[in-house]
């Protein structure tokens, strides 16, 4: 799998300094687990992180603050549940396991298009799944506010070009677009949204109600 | 002779400071896990509960939660000491990332009163096993590389770590373009890799 479309600096500047949302940090982990070139990065960057933390001027703690979290270390803790990252649905790329979990809860949208919403509650935004079958595709929209996407297996391509598993696209309202499945096989996505998508035409007008995302 | 600490001021930056926050921290980490080292603890906790303190205060956390936080991460330091793997990171890097995602933890539980399990790589502060990079010995070099970039990057960069504001923001706090921010962040990046020994 060769990875052509990567996060910005940015981005993995902002996730490693803890600042993405759970939505689009859940979108940039599937992909970084595909991507061993930013993972590096995000090194970095997490690097980047631990030298400001040790360059800043101490806040004075509480008088008995060391004794306390010592006498905390005397306390036996039950064991630590393992956490399951990444799993493997099939053909798809490792995702995180609530990626995978939530495909069961698949509704078809329009005839070769399902959506699934994968719960992640406290953002402002939607993450969801988006499956489109070979040939088809999704009307002409923009977007408001960022959206992120990570292909989880297929591939699609707009006017800008072709993406594959494991690419990370971030579009903003500066991109107008009608992504088509060009493969031979489904395309599977995983997207973030702040905001709902904004259809061009009529036919994405008349269908978006529907669709939801 | 007794050392006193401002909140303006540098003053801690000495030599010997940054020699013990990048070399012996990691040594000290190790102690705890191998021999659960209580003086070593103690030397960790003094380097790092204040600064992880100040970091959390700088992000807005109230004075008694930023204290309480920042004994919890003293605490994790202590628990999962076992994890930390120095031909890897940095002892700085790795306290940075579990003060940091105890503060992403938080504060998701106070939007969302039953938490769930979070899967993604945010609440695990291990590395990659295949992460090609050693950042270990690095920690000094990248703290002067960080001191030595060009001023408007360094800007940008503490104000992505410590402002807690999306990018756009920190683009109009500083009246500046979008796209600038993110070309400053960029070009920071490339900076410190190329420091950190040339990465393509």
């Amino acid at each position: 799998m060769t990875i052509q479309h990567h996060p910005s600096h940015a981005i993995l500047i902002q996730h490693a300094a803890g600042g993405l949302d759970s939505g689009p940090a859940l979108v940039l982990a599937t992909h970084l687990a595909a991507c061993p070139t930013c993972r590096e990065a995000l090194a970095v960057a997490e690097s980047l992180g631990g030298a400001l933390l040790a360059d800043l001027p101490p806040a004075r703690m509480n008088e008995h603050a060391l004794a306390k979290v010592l006498a905390r270390t005397e306390r036996p803790i039950g064991p630590i549940p393992a956490r399951s990252l990444v799993q493997r649905r099939h053909d798809w790329i490792e995702t995180p396991s609530e990626v995978v979990e939530a495909a069961s809860r698949r509704r078809w949208v329009a005839p070769g298009v399902w959506t699934a919403h994968v719960g992640r509650k406290p953002d402002k935004g939607k993450t969801y799944l988006l499956r489109v079958a070979a040939g088809m595709g999704v009307p002409t929209h923009t977007h408001r506010g960022s959206e992120f996407l990570c292909v989880l297996k297929g591939d699609f391509s707009d006017a800008a070009g072709v993406y594959r598993a494991g690419d990370f696209i971030e579009s903003d309202e500066d991109i107008e677009h009608r992504p088509m499945n060009s493969g031979s096989c489904e395309c599977v996505c995983l997207v973030y949204t702040d905001n709902a998508l904004v259809p061009r035409d009529w036919i994405g007008r008349l269908f978006q109600p529907f669709v939801g995302i | 002779m007794v050392k006193t600490y401002d909140w303006a001021g540098k003053n801690d930056n000495d030599a010997a400071t940054r020699k013990l926050a990048s070399a012996s921290m990691s040594d000290l980490i190790v102690a705890v896990a191998t021999r659960a080292d209580r003086q070593a603890f103690a030397t960790l906790f003094e380097f790092f509960a204040p600064r992880v303190k100040s970091y959390l205060l700088r992000l807005g956390a109230a004075p008694e939660i930023a204290e309480e936080l920042a004994q919890e991460a003293l605490l994790t330091v202590w628990r999962k000491s076992a994890q930390f793997d120095p031909t890897r990171a940095a002892a700085s890097t790795w306290v940075f990332t579990i003060a940091r995602n105890l503060r992403i933890d938080t504060i998701r539980k106070q939007r969302r009163p039953t938490p769930i399990q979070d899967p993604t790589s945010l609440t695990d502060p291990q590395p990659h096993p295949d992460a090609a990079l050693s950042l270990n010995q690095d920690a000094e070099l990248l703290a002067l590389a960080v001191t030595q970039l060009p001023a408007d990057q360094a800007e940008v960069i503490r104000l992505a770590f410590y402002s807690d504001k999306p990018h756009s923001e920190i683009a109009a706090q500083l009246g500046l373009p979008l796209g600038t921010v993110k070309s400053r962040l960029r070009l920071a990046m490339l900076r410190l890799r190329v420091r950190l020994g040339g990465l393509q």
